[in-house]
């Protein structure tokens, strides 16, 4: 409980599609292990996060962040690069979908869009991220932000470690 | 002593008599080069001139990935789109339904005359011959040399004659006897020579059928192929020339050859190259009943009218068990398939017609290979990877024995579905 | 409290009473994968499985080959494989390889969809399926893999948008252009999570070509779902693909048309009338502008096709800006239609529009997702602007460095031919 993960910022703006999480170009790769090193390729200026970003970065977007494909492959990149919470105001439903389908944390966090705009949270930013209660700490400028927890049904297959195991579990019957 | 053709054309060319063997320098009449321009330009630049000696001279036809299947393939295009509108564009065949395969479409649009001394960026690029032109394919080094200095030298050739006669049997093709004589001949059996058909067999054979012989003829090794410019030759280019120096020129009876073989076109039945050498040929009973996961007709070797018509003779009213592509050789061909109703029965057959260019051939786009699979195919070449993966395999065959196979699902004998 | 379209397909496939927000386990109909995530999906699934595992229901799974039709590189050779592979081991019938075009266009054509059902795809388009009122969805391939180990998967009971559209299509101007609109007005998070019911007349007048492509691009609006209760032609056509469930296919109307006093979060209502050709410009799709305001950009390629705009009628319309236009597109611009499937294909040939195409200069290609997705026919080098009928025009899409506007099959024909981007208007009326 109360766990507080630390870590850097990358910043991105709203709308950013998985194109430009996860290029089209390399959809053929099935190993999601493989799959960190061309991450935001294609977005403007985040051209080197993928040889740039540490375990423990954070992903901080604005609103509709993966919006587009279905592509999962957009969610294993980050989350195989060691990030480890998405940040954004929203995102989109499919991406949501693969995100809480992989245990992988997306928190809804308001007014995230404007203080990117803003600049009251840059990249490189020190950030300090409570992941059960939803409080984000932007140590370098000051700022707080308020993230949203998920509702209960996404809430348990997140603790079952993601879709399968919780099917797995047999607790997807009605 | 008399001349062979290849002593002809290149002595024409080189202003003097010239025999086998003899190191001549020429101005070549084209220079064909297709969707590597670009780095061909990249070369020619370097070496410091800006125009081409002659721009009319360079032809340019956009077809190894059409349309660019990535963007790495759009920016080559682009660059040879660029290139071409520097020189004033005159022969650039773009990303358009002017297009097509470039050795398809360079006859089509009469720069492949008789007489002429061509090079192209390819090695099928002797696929020419089939119009008595003397067409040679060379690298992209030299290609860029000879675009800036309008020469280039030649070895004066060996010749082979091969004598052909009688016609084929039913569900026979110049695909196959080409087959028959790789295997016998071998990939590396006429190495730097030029290659002659003659007899009545290539008379009574149709120009694609010639140029299907001809295509092949770099897969034995040879310099270039060529048939003698008849009288079907003569009205095929009527109305089409590109260039007015052509003269329809042929071997003496008495020239002097470096071997003679002889076929009878009716001993010929249909056969493949098995995996993955050109020259490893088995006749269709050998092979028959060898599955396969997908099926090609097309390419510079095979993707005309009368090959399509070929297809379509064995899939009307059928449907395919395995997947089946099909790429006319050029839009001409496109439209007069269409025209025809041909495209119609092989779509309605379950076949996949794609828009004219190499297509898979290369193993650029189209129905690359998975590691395992085989291909039955009317291409040119069945090297290891050669359509992708190097741990699949490929079968080439002639158009019927394609379609028949893509019916079974397994190599067939053409002959007994028509 | 009535309920929407959207409550009364999840009661269906539910078996309860729901409410909006509850989260809900549906059972599946038809559980697809493509050669884009399928071999993701079938891996996945015989990892969890340990590769002894059964797929739950084998009639209700296929497979569509589409974003690399043929393939282009070893790589999706391989995945395409794959997937043949354990279609066979798990005796799956309905693979639709290569050969047959766009998958959501293919399962329709093949009568495999029907008015409530529930089916899931990796293919973020998967909900124009809405337009003949199934609830199709795009997912990831965990979501798939899953759904194949018990039939089922979970939603959320979304909240209903309610769009009415009146009057006609003036010359010139045509679904997609409408849709355009709704992009630019609503945004691309406009829909968000939202199911959508498009009702009034010009839908009940519309084809199942103007409503697919209407449904389609709820994508772009992040909608979950865009529904349209097939009705006269449009029913008849599904009830006929659908064979022996015709009768289930009407019944099935009944059953999930909403009611009276349904509850919407929100209604907007277009008049059409006086709609101008619409575009979205480089490099998002809700950047809409008029076509006359962006009139004489210069282009470098037109593409025609896509799940969105690949059906003959779309096909058709540009033929006739063709027509209008002297049969000949301009020297300056690459032209490519790709149709959506082989049936599609085979239409065009036998109305003769390949050979007129072909000889007014255009690249006719195989039915396949095109330039759409993954890199394929028509990919743009860097600083080339395209101009296509497809649903997205996000940064370095179709190329690193290229731009694309989208418009209408017509407003792109009328570029194409004058080699700006031109208002079909000023060709056709």
């Amino acid at each position: 409980m109360g766990e507080v993960l630390k870590g850097r910022a990358w910043v991105f703006g709203d709308d950013v599609d998985t194109d430009l999480i996860y290029h089209n170009k390399y959809l053929a790769e099935t190993d999601p292990k493989k799959m960190p090193q061309y991450s935001f390729e294609y977005y403007p200026g985040k051209e080197k996060f993928a040889k740039g970003v540490k375990p423990g970065d954070f992903v901080v977007a604005g609103k509709n962040f993966g919006c587009g494909s279905s592509r999962e492959h957009a969610v294993y990149c980050l989350k195989e690069a060691g990030v480890p919470v998405i940040l954004a105001e929203t995102c989109s439903r499919i991406y949501y979908r693969n995100a809480i389908n992989n245990a992988y944390p997306v928190l809804f966090v308001k007014g995230l869009s404007e203080a990117i705009k803003c600049g009251r949270i840059k990249d490189g930013d020190s950030l300090s991220v409570e992941l059960d209660t939803g409080e984000i700490n932007d140590v370098t400028s000051g700022a707080h932000f308020h993230g949203d927890a998920v509702s209960d049904l996404e809430r348990d297959i997140m603790d079952a470690g993601g879709l399968i195991p919780y099917l797995k579990a047999e607790k997807g019957r009605r | 002593m008399g001349k062979t053709f290849a002593e002809k054309a290149l002595g024409r060319a080189a202003g003097r008599e010239v025999s086998a063997n003899e190191v001549v320098t020429v101005e070549p009449d084209f220079c064909m080069s297709h969707d590597n321009t670009g780095p061909i330009s990249r070369t020619f630049k370097k070496i410091g001139v800006t125009s081409a000696w002659k721009p009319e001279r360079l032809v340019v036809i956009l077809d190894h990935g059409v349309p660019a299947p990535s963007s790495d393939h759009a920016v080559n295009h682009k660059e040879a789109r660029e290139f071409m509108a520097a020189q004033g564009a005159l022969n650039f065949y773009d990303v358009t339904s002017a297009g097509g395969v470039c050795h398809q479409k360079f006859c089509e649009e009469g720069f492949a005359l008789p007489g002429l001394v061509v090079i192209g960026s390819d090695s099928h690029t002797c696929t020419y011959g089939a119009f008595g032109t003397f067409a040679t394919g060379i690298g992209r080094t030299e290609m860029a040399a000879a675009w800036a200095t309008g020469q280039i030298w030649l070895k004066v050739p060996e010749s082979i004659k091969i004598n052909v006669t009688g016609r084929f049997n039913r569900g026979v093709t110049a695909k196959d006897f080409i087959l028959k004589v790789m295997g016998d001949v071998k990939s590396d059996g006429a190495d730097y020579m030029s290659v002659e058909f003659h007899g009545d067999g290539i008379e009574g054979m149709s120009i694609a059928g010639r140029m299907t012989l001809c295509n092949l003829g770099i897969e034995m090794g040879a310099k270039n192929a060529v048939c003698r410019p008849d009288g079907k030759i003569l009205d095929f280019i009527k109305g089409r020339e590109k260039s007015r120096n052509w003269e329809a020129l042929w071997a003496d009876a008495d020239a002097e050859y470096a071997r003679e073989i002889n076929y009878d076109l009716g001993e010929i039945e249909p056969g493949v190259a098995k995996p993955h050498t050109v020259d490893n040929y088995a006749a269709i009973g050998e092979v028959a009943g060898t599955k396969v996961s997908q099926a090609f007709l097309g390419t510079c070797t095979n993707g005309r009218l009368e090959d399509l018509r070929a297809a379509a003779e064995i899939l009307s009213g059928k449907r395919i068990t395995v997947r089946m592509i099909v790429i006319p050789a050029s839009w001409e061909v496109y439209r007069a398939a269409m025209r025809d109703g041909t495209i119609d029965t092989l779509l309605d057959a379950g076949c996949i017609v794609c828009n004219s260019g190499c297509g898979p051939c290369l193993g650029a786009h189209m129905g690359t290979l998975a590691p395992g699979e085989t291909c039955i195919s009317t291409a040119n070449r069945n090297f290891k990877g050669r359509m992708g993966n190097k741990d699949s395999f490929i079968f080439l065959a002639s158009p019927y024995t394609v379609a028949a196979s893509a019916l079974a699902g397994e190599i067939s004998d053409p002959r007994e579905v028509l | 409290m009535g309920k929407t379209m959207i409550m009364k397909i999840m009661e269906r496939a539910s078996g309860k009473e729901v409410k909006i927000g509850d989260r809900v386990w549906c059972e599946i109909d038809l559980s697809t994968a493509r050669d884009f995530g399928g071999a993701n999906c079938t891996l996945q699934f015989d990892e969890i499985t340990d590769k002894k595992g059964r797929v739950w229901d084998p009639a209700k799974i296929a497979f569509t080959f589409d974003l690399q039709a043929p393939s282009h590189s070893e790589k999706v050779s391989a995945n395409q494989k794959i997937i043949r592979e354990f279609a066979k081991r798990q005796g799956i019938e309905k693979v639709f390889d290569i050969n047959w075009g766009i998958g959501q266009h293919v399962l329709l054509e093949n009568g495999l969809v029907k008015p409530g059902d529930v089916i899931l795809g990796t293919d973020s388009h998967m909900n124009l399926l809405g337009g003949v009122a199934a609830f199709a969805t795009g997912v990831g391939n965990t979501d798939i893999a899953a759904s194949w180990l018990n039939g089922t998967n979970w939603f959320r009971v979304p909240e209903t948008m309610r769009i009415e559209v009146t009057g006609e299509f003036s010359c010139g101007v045509y679904m997609r252009d409408l849709l355009t609109l709704l992009v630019g007005d609503l945004g691309a998070g406009g829909m968000d999570f939202l199911a959508v019911e498009f009702v009034g007349e010009t839908i009940d007048r519309s084809s199942l070509a103007e409503r697919i492509t209407l449904c389609s691009m709820v994508t772009e609006m992040s909608g979950k779902i865009g529904l349209i209760l097939p009705n006269g032609p449009v029913l008849d056509w599904l009830a006929e693909r659908t064979g022996a469930d015709g009768d289930l296919v009407r019944q099935r109307v009944r059953d999930i048309a909403p009611d009276d006093d349904a509850p919407y979060c929100e209604v907007h209502r277009y008049d059409i009338s006086k709609l101008e050709p619409m575009a979205s410009c480089p490099d998002a799709p809700d950047n809409v502008k008029t076509v006359r305001s962006i009139a004489g950009e210069a282009v470098d390629q037109v593409h025609i096709g896509s799940c969105t705009n690949g059906r003959f009628s779309d096909i058709s319309a540009a033929f006739e800006v063709l027509r209008k236009g002297g049969f000949k597109v301009s020297p300056k611009v690459r032209t490519i239609i790709t149709p959506a499937t082989r049936e599609v294909m085979a239409q065009c040939a036998r109305e003769g529009f390949i050979e007129k195409f072909l000889d007014a200069g255009v690249v006719f290609t195989n039915p396949t997702c095109s330039l759409c997705t993954a890199e394929h026919y028509g990919a743009l080098p860097s600083g080339d602007v395209g101009c296509s009928t497809t649903n997205r025009n996000f940064i370095g899409k179709v190329g690193k460095g290229s731009h694309t506007y989208l418009m209408s099959p017509a407003s792109a024909m009328a570029t194409a031919v004058r080699g700006v981007v031109t208002d079909p208007r000023d060709i056709l009326c």
